[in-house]
């Protein structure tokens, strides 16, 4: 478990290893809690590099418009129209490698220990998926069918990179907003990283959803749907056989859960009719997030179950496809966490979630 | 934040409470009228509470988070579980001067407010009902400070929070495991390697972590084992208030008064001794937004490896 340091070969091992590294991000380990995180040697920056810097959005320097499709990186993936080619106008939406990726795909894992200290090689990918060939900049914005398109590439892009045993997770998230961590081009547009461990966050839920159901023999977002849908204190919307609702334990004002009715642990096995209803809720959702609080920042992230392979530890995920349940999460950003946020992981949010989901019900689309 | 009147989408576009004159500021000497009643203070002989006169002055905070008085009343919901926000949540003004930041004050200044840190430590930990203490400081709007005055807080929980217990089960397992502390066993790596060492006297170092969060995190840690901070010496107060203050000016050196947090990490006040801890003070300059993949995973990428971010914090003209 924990690796012993003393001798002068640790040290040895130390130069060569970083020296052979050089260019490769590397994952290291929070000795104390095994908070994972990754050092980005690529994308390393001075001190200067932090200070924002004054772009200004226009549409000429955009590099996910259409026609601009020789300003990324090969495409990866796109829903096309008929006879059109590969990283050429003629798209829905594309999905393309990103420029400054915080993983690289290729290499091996490579585990090793310094000292008190666990690293691994930074191997992972990052995409870019691009929602629409137009230069809007909020999904909100977009038709469903478009919004069901991304689905489609989300879904298509964690199937492939699921045969990729090297990875463990597939993140999907969104930044909206220079406040959410997004760049400043204003172009909608989502991420997906492949990680090679499960992140701590997902796999404390996983671990909560599998304690749950050990005691219960129920999945708890079955029963925190059915509760919600009784008490209706907390929908935002419900219909199409999802549910919106504000977060009974909402770590920030306004934040949103969608979840399907019906129970799921892998979000990519939704078909086509409900890849369309999902669009629609989150175009319905995010729209009345952007009347309510005026077009606000905001983040969105997928969970998901990890990976089910076979080579698995026994007994590890053995009941996740009765006890886990995917749904996302839309966290606004309206205010910064501060050192409480930060030193307790527990979180002071300034309205109540019922009064959330009121104004949001009552917000015209 | 106000926690009575529930907030509406308008209040929620926040922007921080700006007192271009110390006319208007709550935390400058006259104005001690506009805050609740001083809790405690380091005062000039002869001079009144709520008084000018004052170099450290511990106040409520007027919109706290958690309320004193009452019963947690720990309930369930159907699935969900709820409680009584039940706590003390304390501001300490570190000096009556409005323009000055905690690196502008001299050590003793600094060391003051450690030993006002360490004095509502040990008066609040005689309420049997907190578990925790939390003493932290979020400096500039972006680190999420909604004044400009230079202050700190202190917030009582009535239980060990999440963040807490992690690290308390980890280093626990450690010690368990090696018969000895994980953060000593840091330290010793730590002088060993050099490579992440800011800077260190006879009783601290500070170093940016191994496995850092944020470009240029930056860890103060005792060098003796020692469980909670409030059990620090007057010698040892002296010491840390050194380090501190070289550190902050370093930070604001290279960064250009970036804003910034620091938390004190201590052991818990409920009676049980966890001698696999050592307390340390977190310093995370908020450079880079938390995005979406931090929030999903609990996994921080880093632009700026330590041992980069190092080398600008000791070549800085100080």
């Amino acid at each position: 478990m924990f690796s012993d340091c003393t001798d002068e070969r640790i040290k040895n091992r130390l130069h060569q290893s970083s020296a052979q590294n050089k260019t490769m991000p590397e994952l290291r380990k929070d000795p104390v809690i095994g908070r994972w995180v990754i050092i980005a040697v690529e994308r390393s920056r001075r001190p200067k590099g932090f200070k924002a810097p004054s772009h200004k959005d226009t549409e000429e320097d955009c590099p996910f418009c259409e026609g601009k499709e020789d300003q990324t990186p090969h495409e990866i993936f796109a829903i096309r129209k008929e006879g059109s080619m590969p990283d050429k106008p003629g798209w829905d939406t594309r999905v393309v490698p990103s420029k400054r990726p915080f993983l690289r795909v290729e290499g091996s894992i490579n585990r090793h220990g310094r000292g008190l200290y666990d690293v691994m090689s930074g191997i992972g990918a990052h995409e870019v998926i691009i929602e629409t060939p137009k230069h809007i900049g909020n999904i909100a914005d977009l038709e469903e069918t478009q919004i069901a398109k991304t689905v489609t590439c989300w879904i298509d892009r964690f199937v492939d990179l699921g045969r990729d045993e090297r990875f463990k997770y597939v993140l999907v998230f969104k930044n909206y907003g220079v406040a959410a961590g997004a760049g400043h081009v204003k172009h909608s547009r989502s991420q997906l990283i492949a990680t090679p461990v499960t992140p701590k966050r997902v796999k404390e839920e996983l671990i909560g959803s599998k304690k749950y159901y050990e005691y219960h023999e129920r999945c708890v977002f079955c029963d925190l749907v059915r509760q919600e849908i009784e008490s209706k204190d907390r929908i935002v919307l419900d219909f199409d056989g999802f549910i919106a609702v504000t977060a009974f334990a909402s770590r920030f004002p306004f934040e949103i859960w969608i979840l399907p009715k019906e129970h799921n642990c892998d979000f990519s096995s939704m078909g086509v009719e409900k890849r369309l209803y999902l669009g629609k809720v989150l175009k319905k959702v995010l729209t009345k997030l952007k009347v309510a609080l005026d077009d606000p920042a905001y983040n969105i992230v997928l969970h998901t179950a990890p990976f089910r392979r076979k080579k698995a530890k026994a007994g590890y995920w053995t009941t996740i496809e009765d006890d886990y349940h995917w749904h996302i999460e839309i966290i606004p950003r309206l205010g910064s966490t501060a050192g409480f946020e930060w030193g307790t992981g527990f979180y002071i949010c300034p309205i109540t979630p019922e009064d959330a989901a009121q104004y949001l019900r009552e917000v015209e689309e | 934040m106000e926690m009575d009147q529930p907030m509406t989408p308008k209040d929620l576009h926040m922007t921080p409470h700006h007192y271009e004159d110390a006319a208007n500021c709550p935390f400058c000497y006259g104005n001690e009228y506009m805050t609740p009643p001083e809790i405690q203070a380091f005062r000039n002989p002869k001079t009144e509470k709520n008084t000018a006169g004052w170099q450290v002055r511990v106040v409520p905070n007027k919109f706290p988070a958690l309320q004193i008085e009452g019963n947690l009343d720990r309930r369930g919901l159907g699935i969900f579980d709820m409680s009584n926000g039940i706590g003390a949540h304390e501001i300490i003004i570190e000096t009556p001067y409005h323009e000055k930041d905690l690196s502008d004050l001299e050590p003793g200044e600094i060391g003051n407010v450690l030993k006002m840190y360490c004095l509502r430590s040990l008066d609040l930990q005689k309420d049997k009902r907190f578990k925790y203490l939390m003493i932290f400081k979020n400096y500039g709007s972006g680190a999420g400070a909604t004044l400009d005055h230079n202050h700190s807080q202190l917030i009582a929980l009535p239980m060990i929070p999440k963040n807490v217990i992690e690290e308390l089960k980890g280093s626990g397992a450690y010690f368990e495991f090696r018969e000895r502390c994980i953060f000593c066993d840091m330290i010793r790596q730590e002088l060993d390697e050099k490579e992440r060492i800011i800077t260190q006297n006879d009783q601290f170092i500070a170093f940016c972590p191994f496995a850092s969060r944020f470009p240029f995190e930056m860890w103060v840690m005792p060098k003796e084992h020692q469980l909670s901070f409030h059990d620090i010496s007057d010698g040892s107060i002296a010491s840390m208030a050194g380090i501190l203050k070289e550190v902050l000016v370093r930070m604001k050196a290279v960064l250009n008064d970036p804003p910034y947090n620091f938390i004190i990490h201590t052991s818990p006040i409920d009676g049980e001794e966890r001698q696999g801890y050592h307390w340390h003070m977190e310093i995370m300059p908020r450079l880079s937004r938390i995005a979406g993949f931090e929030w999903g995973t609990g996994f921080y990428a880093v632009s700026t490896p330590p041992e980069i971010a190092i080398k600008y914090l000791k070549e800085a003209k100080i």
